[in-house]
């Protein structure tokens, strides 16, 4: 080969780049929603969760002809990344959406240690970022475009404390906590805290911790059971549920376990069974006895995919529409990605009263919502039932 | 801590060391013959447990079909065999893919592809069941005994059981049949014994059986016990059981078993005596104080790794 | 001559005859014409790169060579054909669909392949062949008058490049220093691994300690935070105390590496692979129940010091130090170390002693990497340090090749980028890489590129011929 078929070979390329220049046309850009979620790694579940449910909403839109934004209706495109679960994975998968992909909003990431640095990266970008997951207060805490639609731990853990106190009158509780991941680790600080404010110093009598993977829980609950504690709260996700109910039965312990929120998953009946059957938790909806449009979404939900779904697909459905009617206040889209941006965060900075199926929203300052919490019991036929509100 | 509360550990423990030492073997023995680490073993115990989830739901199916009465141990015992078989096939696939190519490369290629390996097995898992969790059937019903203050159940028992068992009768062939002295000379020569006409490829696939039946039925007591299965939970299970092999002294079966129930031990004290927090951190500080006192193991001998590198 | 069936070329002398014929002309092209070529490539995508790729129907420049929208079709593809089998009575009414769509998707890649070709490809290879003479001459002349400063030229050109690409999104920016982090990450385990021997899985550990190292010094010193308080120092001076505080953390995780050296050198054998693994659940419950640091909930607001030219900055002096110190004495003796000790002792090399300087010696490099890892992401948690990136980093290592500098830069690029082209695989990626993994491990056991000596004053001479200018 010389340099005259170099050339030979250059001018051919060239000219065959230009002809295919006069017929391809660019994709009209269209509204692009990021979503961050953990499809692999630790949690597949929560993300395969949110996943179906910003897929639902997807589904809505181009049923519609697109979303209605001031008039026109523009196609709506969902860019789903996936963070395996890793909080460096997370920040690259933002970055990807937001400087790449050139996404409007991004919804996710869903736990705490992915949402706080991937929030981070919204922030710098100047980019609206919505959590459906995330709990600790480090992720929206000083960063105008993050926001997030659950409510906090330290909420959440005074509604147990409490809740606990008025319903049993009991006086001395222990706690089992993953010690390894933040979000358990944060609410059974912040409901020590609470716990101790009502009943005095050393009213929490065991106060015992695991480590992430577990499965052998038997130390921690002999422990407890010796403390002489009246009831176990444990802020853990549904399949470590399932173990410490039942290894806790198995050593004879039958006072009440308490839980949060992270018990809300159609999977804990399947693999706790009856140990579970009778305990309360807090969480941000009751599934069973459920009406309007949170009775559908579950419907739609459970059609579709065979199961009822997850707090985080709740969260994530409300967060979809969120979004939605943060995009429509706006008004326009201008096409220009940094003004179509900033004005979606000052609309859902603008938003009061948001009705959606956890309840009704409005954000602070900090972009967290005020809303209510619901306890519900486990019925006997497996269902949660909704036993009663608490708002701030 | 009280004395109920002590015994309640002990009983504890020895359930805890029965996985940890079950997982321990299939390690030590791939390890004392063939001088690898299988790091796939880990994700072995979890095809093994899920393999054991369908038995099991296929026998239940087929008792329901036929109306035949089967007793729950008879299903278990059914269930705990057929995944032995069915895993140890895995096990001897894994060998034949991941590490016969690899005999003769650097030991820690085969580690390698041992791990990508395992990586495969739980996205495969992933991919074909979902992210859902299964649980196991409960094959016999739990009944709790109280004998003064402690509580044991029958499960426990039967764990604690079955383990030991299964670990007398791999020590009874290891040292009692020709196969298990073909392995033992294998494990004390690699290059030589091959030549005295000693099948290599056959004793090491052997040994993978061995291996992962163990980790099969490892998983089924594992399930029994702690009945919520996930793609992800032969990984924490796998290393720490890892730990044990080592410290438990090359190619003793006796060591590996030791050292299971003593990690088993260790763990459960550690959280019971001191702040839970801070388990993993003292658990493996005791065993690097081990290490530095025995530094071979708890029953191995000095070699060196040289004629396998 | 007639041409008799075992005359014919055999496949693999077909594409050797091939690749050699690709590659004939550009035998003589030096590193520095290479490099030429790719800043003219670089360039040309900064200035025209947008509306060649919105003509060729892409909506922006591809991220990473479009290598990412390569899978993207191939995913959009599969998940369509996955769809269409789901309901079989169906199949034959929604084919026609199917293929259309196939038939879109697939229509996207000529414009993909013609971009990459326009941009990249042909620039580089145009110029690399078209300058050969004046790049020659100007390498030569350069090598002749003072070789290092050849060097740095040729370094300085490469943070050109580099910079220029990620320059066009934040992406790449975010993915090259990420890149640049790992290639230190691996070759310091390399120095274990691979030039000693031994099987280390504390790396994480060390990476955990040298994060937290830095983070604690540069968010503690020049940061309001709610964790460790308000700043002592003016945030300006941080830029200039960074690589103190970088330092601190490669020099506390050289201090943990002595806790694991102590224990597992005192005899060869596998002790160290569980040690060390120990050490590594050890610093990361350690890191857990540090509440002073954040804890689970981890440590973050780091400072954005870890731009660019600072990462490039401590990669070039990560592997010039490391070469060197492989190609020392030392080195050599590592080497003699690992392949008998014995022996090696018997030659007067101090084994324990060399062991033991090359287990910090990587330790601290992993830790000077994790310090700067830390800043790329501006974050950590002690659960990003645990098994998962004991896996990832010893990939890199073995796919790289052991005993090798280039080797571990390869590894550590080629596994960091598939990751990151892999991504529109979703969850079918953490089928793909490590099958191509095993492939790699059993075709060549000891890693793409194994047991060779890097000098890169010797990678940039002239390739003149003998004979005189081309």
């Amino acid at each position: 080969m010389n340099k005259r078929t170099l050339l030979i070979i250059t001018g051919l390329f060239l000219i065959g780049a230009f002809i295919v220049s006069g017929c391809a046309q660019a994709a009209q850009p269209a509204i692009v929603i990021g979503v961050n979620a953990p499809l692999t790694g630790d949690i597949p579940k929560v993300g395969e969760g949110s996943k179906f449910s910003a897929e639902m909403w997807l589904e809505d839109i181009n049923a519609a002809g697109g979303l209605d934004v001031g008039g026109t209706k523009y196609p709506v495109e969902i860019v789903i990344e996936d963070n395996e679960s890793k909080a460096e994975s997370a920040t690259k998968a933002n970055t990807k959406l937001i400087t790449q992909d050139e996404v409007l909003v991004i919804v996710g990431p869903q736990s705490s240690k992915q949402a706080v640095p991937a929030g981070g990266v919204a922030n710098d970008n100047e980019t609206p970022m919505v959590s459906p997951w995330s709990t600790n207060p480090n992720t929206t805490l000083d960063r105008p475009w993050v926001f997030r639609t659950p409510f906090l731990d330290p909420f959440q853990g005074p509604v147990i404390a409490n809740f606990v106190t008025d319903e049993f009158g009991f006086s001395k509780a222990a706690v089992l906590y993953d010690v390894a991941s933040d979000y358990p680790k944060g609410l059974a600080e912040f409901f020590k805290g609470a716990w101790e404010d009502v009943h005095g110093a050393d009213s929490v009598v065991a106060y015992e911790s695991f480590t992430t993977k577990d499965a052998d829980f038997s130390a921690q609950l002999t422990k407890i059971r010796e403390s002489g504690a009246e009831f176990i709260f444990t802020p853990q996700y549904y399949n470590e549920v399932a173990l410490i109910a039942q290894q806790a039965h198995e050593l004879g312990w039958d006072a009440p376990i308490v839980g949060s929120d992270s018990w809300g998953s159609a999977e804990l009946m399947n693999l706790c069974g009856d140990d579970c059957k009778g305990q309360f938790f807090s969480t941000h909806y009751a599934a069973a006895g459920a009406t309007g449009a949170t009775k559908e979404f579950i419907d739609r939900y459970n059609e579709k995919h065979g199961y009822v779904p997850d707090d985080v697909g709740a969260l994530t459905w409300d967060t979809m529409l969120i979004i939605q009617k943060a995009i429509q206040d706006c008004g326009t889209i201008t096409g220009d990605i940094a003004t179509d941006r900033a004005c979606v965060r000052d609309a859902l900075a603008q938003i009061k009263d948001f009705d959606g199926i956890t309840g009704k929203m409005t954000f602070t300052e900090e972009g967290d919502p005020i809303k209510c919490a619901v306890i519900v019991q486990i019925s006997d036929a497996g269902e949660f039932e909704f036993y009663q509100q608490v708002c701030p | 801590m009280s004395l109920e509360g002590f015994l309640q550990n002990i009983v504890n423990s020895l359930q805890l060391g029965s996985f940890y030492a079950l997982i321990a073997l299939g390690y030590s023995m791939v390890y004392g013959v063939l001088l690898l680490f299988n790091f796939a073993h880990g994700d072995i115990f979890m095809v093994g447990a899920y393999i054991g989830l369908f038995v099991a739901t296929a026998i239940l199916a087929l008792v329901a079909l036929t109306s035949i009465v089967l007793p729950g141990w008879l299903i278990l015992v059914l269930t705990i065999l057929a995944a032995m078989l069915l895993t140890s096939f895995v096990g001897i696939t894994v060998e034949r893919i991941g590490y016969r190519p690899l005999r003769n490369a650097p030991r820690a290629s085969a580690a390698i592809t041992g791990l990508m390996i395992g990586i495969i097995l739980e996205t495969g898992n992933l991919i074909i069941l979902g992210a859902e969790n299964y649980s196991f059937p409960a094959l016999i019903e739990t009944s709790t005994y109280q004998i003064a203050g402690v509580s044991i159940t029958n499960k426990k028992i039967m764990i604690v059981v079955v383990a030991l068992l299964l670990m007398l009768a791999l020590h009874q062939f290891v040292q009692r049949t020709k196969w298990g002295m073909a392995m033992r000379a294998t494990a004390y020569d690699f290059a030589v014994v091959p030549l005295m006409g000693v099948p290599l490829n056959q004793i090491a696939a052997l040994t993978f059986a061995l291996g992962s039946g163990l980790a099969a039925s490892a998983g089924i007591l594992f399930s029994l016990a702690y009945p919520v299965l996930s793609p992800y939970m032969g990984i924490t299970f796998g290393w720490k059981a890892f730990v044990a092999a080592i410290l438990g002294g090359r190619g003793s079966i006796l060591g590996a078993a030791v050292a299971g129930f003593m990690l088993g031990f260790i763990e459960i004290f550690v959280a019971a005596f001191f702040p839970s927090t801070l388990r993993d951190l003292i658990a493996y500080s005791i065993i690097l104080v081990i290490l530095v006192f025995r530094p071979h193991g708890l029953f191995g001998e000095a070699y060196t790794a040289q004629l396998r590198l | 001559m007639a041409v008799t069936s075992d005359t014919l070329p055999t496949n693999r002398e077909r594409v050797g005859t091939l690749a050699a014929r690709i590659s004939e002309p550009f035998v003589l092209v030096p590193i520095l014409g290479w490099l030429v070529g790719a800043l003219v490539a670089v360039l040309l995508e900064q200035f025209i790169g947008l509306p060649i790729a919105r003509a060729f129907g892409m909506v922006r420049i591809p991220a990473l060579f479009g290598i990412l929208i390569f899978f993207e079709i191939l995913s959009e593809i599969f998940v369509a054909f996955v769809e269409l089998l789901q309901v079989p009575s169906m199949i034959l009414m929604q084919l026609p669909d199917f293929l259309l769509f196939t038939l879109e998707n697939l229509a996207k890649l000529p414009g993909v392949i013609l971009y990459v070709l326009l941009i990249y490809i042909l620039p580089i290879s145009l110029v690399a062949r078209l300058t050969v003479s004046p790049s020659n001459w100007v390498a030569g002349k350069l090598f002749n008058f003072r070789s290092w400063l050849s060097v740095l030229l040729h370094i300085a050109l490469m943070y050109l490049i580099l910079h220029i690409w990620t320059d066009v999104t934040d992406y790449r920016l975010l993915v090259a220093r990420l890149i640049l982090v790992s290639v230190i990450i691996t070759l310091s385990l390399n120095v274990i691994n691979g030039y000693m021997g031994e099987f280390s899985c504390s790396h994480p550990g060390f990476i955990a300690l040298g994060a937290y190292g830095a983070s604690v010094f540069t968010v503690g010193l020049f940061v309001n935070d709610n964790v460790l308080g308000t700043a002592l120092l003016p945030e300006t001076l941080a830029r200039f105390m960074f690589p103190i505080g970088l330092i601190l953390g490669g020099l506390i995780a050289s201090l943990g590496a002595i806790l694991v050296a102590i224990p597992s050198f005192n005899t060869r054998g596998d002790y160290l692979a569980i040690i060390s693994l120990a050490f590594m659940f050890m610093v990361k419950s350690l890191f857990e129940n540090l509440e002073v640091f954040g804890g689970p909930r981890g440590l973050g607001g780091q400072p954005d010091l870890a731009t660019l030219p600072t990462v490039f900055f401590w990669t070039i002096v990560g592997i010039w130090i490391m070469n060197n110190f492989v190609r020392s004495t030392l080195g050599k003796a590592l080497n003699a170390v690992r392949d008998g000790e014995t022996a090696a002792d018997a030659m007067t090399v101090n084994t324990r002693r060399t062991k033991f300087t090359a287990f910090l010696f990587g330790a601290f490099w992993a830790g000077v990497a994790g310090g700067l890892f830390a800043h790329v992401i501006r974050y950590v948690n002690p659960g990003t340090f645990g098994l998962q990136m004991l896996a990832e980093v010893l990939a890199m290592v073995y796919f790289g090749g052991l005993n090798s500098v280039q080797g571990s830069i390869v590894g550590a690029t080629s596994i960091q980028l598939l990751g990151e082209a892999l991504r529109p695989l979703e969850i079918y990626k953490w089928l793909v890489i490590p099958l191509l993994l095993i492939i790699v491990m059993i075709r060549r056991p000891t890693g793409l590129i194994s047991f060779t000596k890097f000098d890169f004053t010797s990678l940039i001479k002239p390739k003149k011929e003998p004979g005189g200018e081309v």
